[in-house]
């Protein structure tokens, strides 16, 4: 037995060092979380958090499904606000005043539908999806020797130009796994900033491992940290939770 | 599989927490410390070049002189820093215009070279609009003056170095690649003191090149601009043959040229010219490409300072309108037979560029930011949010919060605090002097600050509560020479005795009452090298006596803070002299000091706040070529020294050392390059690049109640890493401890409240504050990637009181909490009651951290403090705690009291006249119409209830007998509400009804 293992460590130690080109590192971080089947069998996944934000925990539920419909579900007192519906169409928010429905633009939409590809992971069968990944070195993150991986996918429009849709993850060269994600914000008055997210407490999903925690920010400046209760792989989810919720127009007297 | 995998990453997290004492990695160990940047950007900081992009008129990029790369992506509006990570002294961007979305280059090295200017150290690439760069060679080069990328083909770009200022070096000249940057030949060389000022393309032609060489050099004391090298030159093959363009150029030497060609009508160009004489200096115009020259105009904005304003920038739209920089800038309408100024604004402009499509707005670069007009130049508006300042010092005092007071290349002296409500913004900061500013100094006990200008000219003492302002430099007395003192000379007062203050000229002064009388305590303590002394002479063919070049003089100054009998002086041309006995005599220690060049530049002299016979010194000898980083330490009083970088960890010269209070062998540098930090008294030394720009740290100080390391920079402000005590337990023990929690176990819940003015944050650069919370700081072997890892707050009964999100970096990880539980669980209703959005806080006592991390548990025991600011005594405390509770219980009582009411409702068995009286019911509790904007219904019990507890939860003080006659109120009308659905619930049986307990409902 202690045998196989050192046999095992002897393996992984020759993949930290050998891991050189991009699609050993991708295939690594499948085969290190699940395997690449496992991972194509997902159809959806269901996520369930609490946000700690100055003191006031905010549960929330986010939905993704594979054919790009999506939710996320804020709970305050009692009520569920949706936020980011996406039913393949319409895109559309709860307003947190009126608590009435309200639709995002078409620009918002087109760049929804270039990133259905991505699910479950961008990554799974990239190359199929019309996507490039370049090696661009290693670079320590948080401390960890990590490979820096640009992921090229699917222009987007904004603003009416061609922009290039471009991230890069950062796979920690021990566990192969993604740690962190880095992206130019291309729109908004954040535009021009670095949006970070980095990635752990990877646990099993299902038949797969996703990472548990996640802390979103602005590179340089904190972050807000997000731990899920539970990850559910392939949720059963009404396609009605979806469909942007019509005005009720009160009949005239 | 998953299993034996999981095992082997056990084995590699236990094969990797194994440290020696010599192989501390301290770069990969900062984790969550971080620097946060509060400004000022009140005046900006000076620009060498701005570029923007040849078809999208919303995206300008600043190149700082000391502040790195800035792009704005809304036309100037906002600009966001692209280019941290690298030098921050900057010479020359370029886009490329074929690829103008990717492919960006940025030319290291200020070209403007005053005295206090950087140095760069190469030239760097971009392919994917500034996100990542490379360093694709120049390392040498010191300052890039252009590049210029072919705009019809994108492997071919020209670039025009300046090079070293301060020696001689072959590292100049124009070069050229045809291969995208991957090699370089140099294709126009004159000499080892004559560099490439300017550089520019027939755009129809880019193979006939225009390059302007100037022949020029620094020392410490001197500066000369011009020689018989100097020269316009072109070429029409590419660079392949150069022939000097002088028909119609003034006889004798010439000094900096500038070099412009007009987009419009390319053989339109024109050049300034600084000569011998000064009638000959001035703009002149070529209608031929160069093969004529007319003199145009040489008027004062357009002769003034050649070295540091050569730069002609022609409309690309009309050959006729041309920007010279200047004092002031000036723009021509006809060709350059008249100027007039550029609109009001900071003085001294560098560069300019026209929108590419609109040439009535233009963008301009000057000493204090980058400005816009929207006519032409004739109204300017600032950039409100580059933060660029360049400090030359800085100090801070021991106020709650601190405040931080400097001096600012051009730009006077200031103080600011720490923190504001909302963030640091402009307003907050004071001016406490004018001209440039140097050495601000805050009495120790006393609210009155000592500033000056250059050369001491004037030093000012600024009582600032009664706002009286005199002027106290010393003045000259019978006896001794003519004082000399350095363009920034040294201001220190004493931690022994408050009222005591020194400036060094080449003798030391000293002064026991505040600046009003003065008294000589030293002899010349410099080399008094005349031949350094012969400022008068500086400036070659212009002459340039600001006062910038003052040498042999002294430069700091350091009392003991153990022993005010012991101070050190050193001086700008190598001398560290110390007296023992208050200054009646002085020992020259120099000699003493190996491995450094001699006259090398004593930049600071930090006395230790541990023994009185220990000092640190470092040493800049970047003024004579010198980039070697040199810092020693003395244990004797100077009979020895040791050299404190003794390996390779440091990159740039250096400006400045920090000597931690508690932790002699925790050592902070400041570098040209950024700061670095040593935990083992100097053996290895750390980049720290935590949100910390690679921008020249000129000094630093500690503050000792925060741990505070403040840092003033040279083009980033001011830049403050809050407590750094976490470094002082970094040790092989700590690193082999699976998880070290560091010492610090009392925190205070801080009171603070105010109001924020949050008018013109929309554009300008908001100061970021340090945070008031509970911050847990642990220390990790090893980034936590696999596996759960959580982090509670508990009470010391083990109950949760804070889930929170747990640090997983190796190093030093920082958990913030803000001192409450959850909010309290709300009565469901139509619309929020947003007083059930706040959460309260604990009492104060003794709390846990609980870190849970795969199979182990970690425990933290540390006490919670009340702000004593407050003046509230503990028996008001306990009451005003005990009344928060109270009101958190019974709202999650009515809550539970709604739940109850709406499951009953909803039950088919109920019947509809008890349903109809239960809503009657719930309409008095919760709001059932209505949204939670300007629809918002009547208030009912749950939102009167709520906002009580918020109101009270939420104050700093004890609730008042109006709050409590409120809360008996509120609650009768509670136990009436539960009184009657009791009533109504007997009416109805809620035996079938399977209705959550309280405490499942609660938790749920």
């Amino acid at each position: 037995m202690l045998k196989r293992i050192l046999v095992l460590i002897a393996l992984v130690c020759s993949y930290s060092i050998n891991a050189q080109t991009v699609d050993e590192i991708i295939s690594n971080y499948f085969e290190n979380t699940g395997g690449v089947e496992n991972w194509e069998k997902i159809e959806g996944v269901k996520m369930s958090a609490k946000v700690n934000q100055g003191g006031m925990e905010i549960p929330i539920e986010i939905v993704q499904l594979k054919s790009g419909k999506m939710m996320t579900t804020i709970n305050f007192q009692g009520q569920s606000i949706k936020q980011g519906v996406f039913d393949g169409e319409v895109l559309w928010s709860t307003n947190f005043m009126t608590q009435k429905a309200e639709k995002s633009d078409e620009e918002a939409i087109n760049m929804l539908k270039n990133e259905m590809n991505q699910f479950p992971d961008p990554f799974l069968n990239y190359k199929e999806k019309g996507y490039t990944a370049e090696l661009m070195g290693t670079e320590t993150v948080d401390g960890a020797e990590t490979f820096k991986i640009k992921l090229t996918t699917t222009p987007n429009i904004i603003e009416g130009k061609e922009v290039p849709s471009v991230s890069y993850y950062f796979f920690d060269n021990e566990n192969f796994v993604p740690i962190q994600v880095q992206e130019e914000i291309m729109e908004g008055p954040g535009k021009g900033m670095v949006s970070e997210v980095k990635m752990s407490d990877y646990q099993e999903a299902g038949d797969v491992y996703m990472p548990y925690s996640m802390t979103q920010g602005v590179k340089g400046q904190p972050g807000a940290p997000i731990t899920m209760d539970s990850i559910e792989i392939n949720p059963t989810v009404d396609d009605s939770e979806f469909a942007f919720p019509e005005e009720e127009t009160p009949e005239e007297n | 599989m998953k299993k034996i995998f999981l095992v082997c990453i056990a084995i590699f997290l236990f094969q990797n927490t194994s440290y020696s004492q010599s192989n501390i990695k301290l770069e990969n160990l900062f984790g969550d410390l971080r620097a946060r940047h509060i400004g000022p950007a009140v005046m900006s900081g000076r620009i060498n070049d701005l570029e923007n992009h040849p078809t999208d008129p919303k995206i300008i990029y600043a190149g700082a002189a000391g502040g790195g790369v800035w792009k704005s992506n809304d036309a100037g509006t906002t600009f966001n820093p692209i280019f941290d990570e690298f030098c921050q002294s900057i010479g020359a961007i370029e886009i490329d215009p074929n690829d103008p979305d990717n492919t960006i280059y940025v030319g290291t090295g200020e070209t403007w070279p005053r005295n206090s200017v950087s140095v760069g150290d190469g030239l760097y690439k971009s392919v994917d609009g500034g996100n990542n760069w490379k360093k694709i060679g120049f390392e040498k080069s010191e300052r890039i003056a252009n590049i210029i990328v072919n705009p019809n083909n994108s492997k071919e770009i020209i670039v025009g170095v300046l090079g070293a200022l301060w020696s001689d070096s072959q590292d100049r000249g124009v070069y050229k690649s045809t291969d995208g940057g991957l090699t370089w030949k140099q294709i126009l060389y004159v000499n080892q003191s004559t560099g490439c000022a300017d550089l520019a393309i027939n755009p129809n032609d880019p193979n006939i090149i225009y390059a302007s060489m100037w022949e020029f050099r620094r020392t410490g004391w001197s500066f000369n601009s011009g020689g018989e090298n100097s020269a316009l030159y072109k070429s029409i093959d590419g660079g392949v043959n150069w022939k000097k363009i002088h028909n119609g150029f003034p006889e004798g030497n010439l000094g900096r040229l500038a070099i412009a060609v007009a987009n419009s009508n390319p053989e339109v160009i024109y050049t300034v010219i600084e000569a011998e004489k000064n009638e000959k200096k001035g703009i002149y115009k070529s209608v031929d490409a160069g093969d004529s020259w007319k003199q145009m105009n040489n008027d004062f904005g357009i002769t003034v300072r050649p070295f540091y304003f050569s730069r002609i920038v022609v409309d690309p739209r009309d050959e006729n309108i041309i920007i010279k920089g200047g004092l002031s800038g000036s723009i021509s309408k006809d060709g350059g037979e008249t100027f007039k100024d550029l609109g009001f604004m900071h003085s001294d402009i560098h560069d300019a560029v026209f929108d590419i499509n609109n040439s009535d707005v233009l963008y301009v670069g000057t000493d204090g930011g980058v400005y816009r007009s929207w006519n032409k130049g004739t109204t300017m508006e600032i950039v409100e949010n580059l933060p660029l300042s360049q400090f030359y010092h800085i100090s801070i005092d021991n106020e709650t919060p601190y405040n931080v007071y400097g001096g600012l290349q051009d730009n006077g002296s200031w103080y600011g605090p720490s923190f504001a409500p909302g963030g640091i913004t402009a307003k907050e900061w004071n001016p406490v002097g004018q001209g440039d500013g140097f050495r601000v100094l805050r009495h120790p006990a006393k609210n009155i600050i000592y500033s000056e200008m250059q050369g001491a000219e004037n030093v000012w003492r600024y009582d600032a509560d009664n706002n009286l302002v005199k002027t106290i430099q010393p003045l000259a007395v019978s006896g001794y020479e003519d004082y000399r003192f350095n363009w920034n000379a040294p201001i220190a007062t004493s931690s022994n005795k408050p009222n005591r203050l020194y400036i060094g000229s080449q003798y030391l002064h000293k002064s026991e009452d505040m600046g009003d009388d003065w008294e000589i305590i030293s002899p010349d303590l410099t080399t008094n090298n005349s031949e350094k002394q012969n400022q008068e002479d500086s400036g070659g063919l212009s002459m340039d006596n600001s006062g910038a070049e003052n040498h042999t003089t002294i430069f700091t100054i350091a009392e003991s803070p153990l022993n005010e009998n012991i101070i050190w002086v050193g001086t700008d041309d190598g001398n560290i002299q110390v007296t023992t006995d208050g200054g009646k005599t002085w020992e020259n220690t120099i000699s003493n000091v190996q491995g450094v060049p001699k006259n090398t530049w004593v930049y600071h002299i930090e006395a230790s706040s541990h023994d009185s016979n220990t000092a640190y010194v470092v040493f800049d000898g970047h003024t004579s070529g010198d980039m070697t980083p040199y810092a020693y330490k003395t244990t004797d009083l100077g009979k020895t020294w040791k050299n404190i970088i003794p390996s390779q960890d440091v990159y740039g010269f250096v400006r400045n050392i920090q000597e931690d209070y508690v932790n002699s062998d925790l050592l902070f540098l400041g570098t040209e390059f950024g700061l670095y930090i040593t935990v083992d008294g100097g053996e290895n030394w750390a980049k720290f690049t935590k949100n910390m720009p690679s921008v020249a740290v000129h000094f630093i100080d500690l503050q000792k109640q925060t741990n505070d390391l403040v840092m003033g920079t040279h083009g980033r402000g001011v830049i403050i890493i809050d407590d750094i005590s976490p470094l002082r337990e970094i040790k092989p023990e700590t690193l082999s401890s699976k998880l070290h929690f560091f010492s610090e176990d009392t925190y205070t819940m801080n009171d603070y409240s105010g109001f924020a003015d949050n008018f013109g944050r929309e554009t300008q650069f908001v100061g970021e504050n340090p945070s008031f919370d509970c911050e847990i700081k642990y220390l990790l072997p090893k980034r936590h990637t696999f596996g759960k890892m959580t982090f509670e707050i508990q009470d010391m009964d083990g109950n949760l009181l804070a889930k929170l999100g747990a640090g997983k970096s190796k190093g030093i990880n920082i958990v913030n909490w803000n001192y409450t539980i959850k909010q309290p669980k709300i009565a469901k209703g139509k619309t929020f009651s947003f007083g059930g959005f706040t959460s309260p806080r604990v009492a104060a006592g003794t709390y846990k951290a609980v870190i849970k991390k795969g199979r182990d548990t970690y425990e933290k025991v540390f006490n919670v403090e009340y702000d004593k600011k407050t003046g509230l005594n503990p028996n008001e405390r306990k009451m005003q705690y005990e009344v928060v509770m109270k009101m958190y219980n019974m709202v999650q009582g009515l809550a539970y009291l709604v739940y109850k009411l709406d499951a009953i409702v909803e039950d088919e068995n109920t019947n509809k006249k008890t349903v109809s009286k239960l809503n009657d019911l719930k309409e008095t509790l919760v709001i059932t119409t209505g949204d939670n904007y300007v629809g918002t219904a009547k208030k009912q019990l749950r939102e009167k209830m709520a906002d009580l507890y918020s109101k009270i939860a939420s104050s700093y003080d004890k609730p008042s007998d109006n709050e409590l006659d409120n809360l008996s109120l509120i609650e009768s009308e509670f136990n009436m509400a539960k009184t009657k659905f009791n009533k109504l619930k007997k009416k109805v049986k809620i035996e079938g009804l399977s209705l959550k307990s309280f405490e499942e409902f609660i938790n749920e």
